[in-house]
């Protein structure tokens, strides 16, 4: 394989209920960047029906070719059908990257048409770096729970496959170029899809559970003493008109549901202030907490990396410190 | 009678890994390795499985030798035949070379229905073995699965309830099928002192690059993994916050507090 003849970077553009999901937008723009930097094309891969309007969202992040696939067995997303198609446009377009969401979807099926192709796949970058020395792309991760950071490349094969997390990269669209649209058309026999989804019961609306746009923050680590000592920190974020939220490895052990997960693979939060107690500061948590306006971190470890990302920092024990801003808090009201 | 494989993973606690300041390398030293707790629910659901419709779950890893321990915290917890693919020839392998290595040799033992695997691994944690093991088996596949419904073997189907981000999904997949498993409605058994002694002198069958036979040497190992590794190095520190040393909780937070008040 002569990695220099594939060419083009792809982003899967997903989408539900007519809706472009902001991760392929993000990927887009991040995308963008790459391409200026390695002088390559940017494009987009859009399976399925979409509204105009969401299109020109698309070219807005400086897109330069649009490729339509429409088709039968494609209506519904399905790992069968979406492997086979990207295995059989990637041998036919053969482009030098191929960026997915790591959505539950994008997650299920980019490794498998990796495998099929095959080629590498990396997940969960936080930093892609284009490298003009070896043409290749660094997918720089977070890696062994976020204690380093590590360089991933795939120096040989071709596309470089990856899937990145929602909320990885910013939305910044760079503003639309001239677009090439290619329409192709794929049809997969529906008799090949062995999955079928036979209901789907909604979550029940549980606004705790709903973190993601909460102006206040108060998010317990793995500092955490146990279960029996969550009733403070839930009382703070109440007093706060905020919610409670938790790192990774509380989540591990059992504590706290994965929804109130904070961070690269969990939600990505931007609150007015978000109050960490007993939190390292892993790159994984880290990541999802970058755009709160005010940061404060309670740790008994002064050598926390948390610290290194604060605003305020306390160094202590974080029952007490929360014990403490519960009663003046409520001295003031 | 239903043939289950689960595919697991010896990790090292990440949590008690250190980082060499540095050099930027894992200090791997007195750190234990323990089965990937991930992989301890997914083997749960294989168990409850065999015991509401009969068969045999089969565990394998792929690791060095040591990794047989983690085969036999299975044993002791319900599987019935364990499976260690070791051999130096498979070191530095990535998720492609690995699922390759896992099922030429999983293929040697039968075939398998069902599959489970954890959603990740504690140390690597890409979370793509299930999708490339999937493929490798030809296997229909059901991601983040909280509740095994219903497997029909005349029909050769499985009914699942997956976890999505919101809400349940019902999926019904054809056999073989790939499941990965959410923690929520498999908390592993604690295995009784009986099954436990068991496991300390059941065989672990092993296999290596030599015993496989088939095996592309070209498609294991570090030869056999598109993506590589070619540095490592501790995350940035950031630059800092403003430290509130008061002297006391109360007066920390006191400080804390006036600076925090038009946020507030």
């Amino acid at each position: 394989m002569n990695k220099y003849e594939y060419k083009d970077m792809w982003v899967y553009i997903e989408h539900s209920g007519g809706k472009i999901l902001p991760v392929s937008l993000e990927l887009c723009c991040e995308a963008r960047k790459l391409c200026d930097a390695a002088g390559e094309t940017l494009c987009a891969v859009v399976v399925g029906e979409l509204h105009r309007s969401e299109i020109e969202r698309i070219l807005a992040c400086g897109v330069e070719k649009l490729i339509r696939v429409s088709g039968t067995g494609l209506e519904r997303f399905s790992v069968d059908a979406y492997t086979e198609l990207f295995t059989q446009l990637c041998r036919k377009y053969r482009p030098s990257a191929v960026l997915v969401g790591g959505t539950i979807d994008g997650r299920d099926f980019a490794p498998r048409f990796a495998c099929r192709l095959p080629t590498g796949c990396t997940s969960d970058a936080t930093q892609l770096v284009y490298d003009p020395k070896t043409g290749d792309i660094e997918f720089i991760e977070p890696a062994v729970g976020g204690k380093m950071m590590a360089v991933i490349t795939v120096p040989v094969m071709r596309p470089q496959v990856g899937t990145i997390r929602p909320g990885t990269f910013k939305y910044l669209p760079a503003g639309a170029r001239p677009c090439e649209v290619i329409d192709e058309r794929f049809d997969f026999p529906e008799e090949k899809i062995r999955t079928e989804v036979l209901d789907f019961l909604p979550d029940e609306a549980d606004e705790s559970l709903n973190i993601a746009d909460a102006e206040y923050i108060v998010c317990v680590g793995n500092g955490l003493k146990g279960a029996d000592t969550l009733g403070r920190y839930r009382e703070l974020a109440a007093l706060l008109g905020g919610k409670l939220g938790c790192t990774r490895p509380v989540f591990d052990r059992g504590i706290l549901p994965y929804k109130l997960v904070i961070g690269q693979s969990g939600v990505v939060v931007k609150p007015r202030i978000y109050l960490a107690f007993g939190v390292s500061g892993a790159v994984n948590h880290v990541t999802g907490i970058t755009d709160s306006d005010v940061i404060v971190a309670v740790n008994r470890d002064p050598e926390a990396a948390i610290f290194g990302y604060c605003t305020y920092g306390i160094v202590g024990d974080m029952d007490e410190v929360c014990d403490a801003m519960i009663a003046q808090l409520k001295a003031k009201v | 009678m239903l043939n289950i494989l689960v595919c697991v993973k010896q990790v090292p606690d990440v949590n008690l890994v250190k980082i060499d300041p540095v050099t930027g390398s894992l200090i791997r030293a007195g750190v234990p390795a323990i089965l990937n707790p991930l992989d301890a629910n997914a083997l749960e659901a294989a168990v409850r499985t065999k015991e509401k419709y009969g068969g045999s779950v089969t565990v394998i890893t792929m690791g060095p030798d040591q990794a047989a321990e983690a085969l036999r915290e299975c044993l002791a917890a319900g599987a019935d035949r364990a499976v260690l693919l070791s051999d130096r020839a498979f070191a530095n392998a990535d998720t492609l070379a690995t699922s390759y290595v896992i099922v030429t040799a999983a293929k040697l033992l039968g075939s398998f229905d069902l599959i489970f695997c954890g959603k990740e691994s504690l140390d690597g944690a890409t979370g793509q073995m299930a999708s490339q093991l999937a493929e490798r088996f030809d296997a229909s596949q059901l991601s983040s699965v909280c509740t095994v419904l219903e497997v029909d073997e005349d029909k050769r189907t499985v009914t699942a309830e997956r976890e999505l981000a919101l809400g349940v999904e019902t999926a019904r997949a054809l056999l073989p099928c790939l499941m990965t498993v959410e923690k929520t409605n498999y908390r592993p058994r604690i295995p009784n002192l009986k099954s436990w002694k068991a496991s300390r002198t059941a065989a672990i069958e092993m296999f290596t690059s030599d015993t496989i036979p088939g095996l592309d040497r070209a498609q294991i190992g570090d030869p056999g993994s598109p993506t590589k590794v070619p540095r490592t190095y501790p995350p940035e520190k950031g630059p800092g916050g403003e430290m509130i040393r008061e002297g006391s909780a109360a007066k920390d937070v006191e400080a804390l507090l006036a600076r925090l008040a038009d946020k507030l």
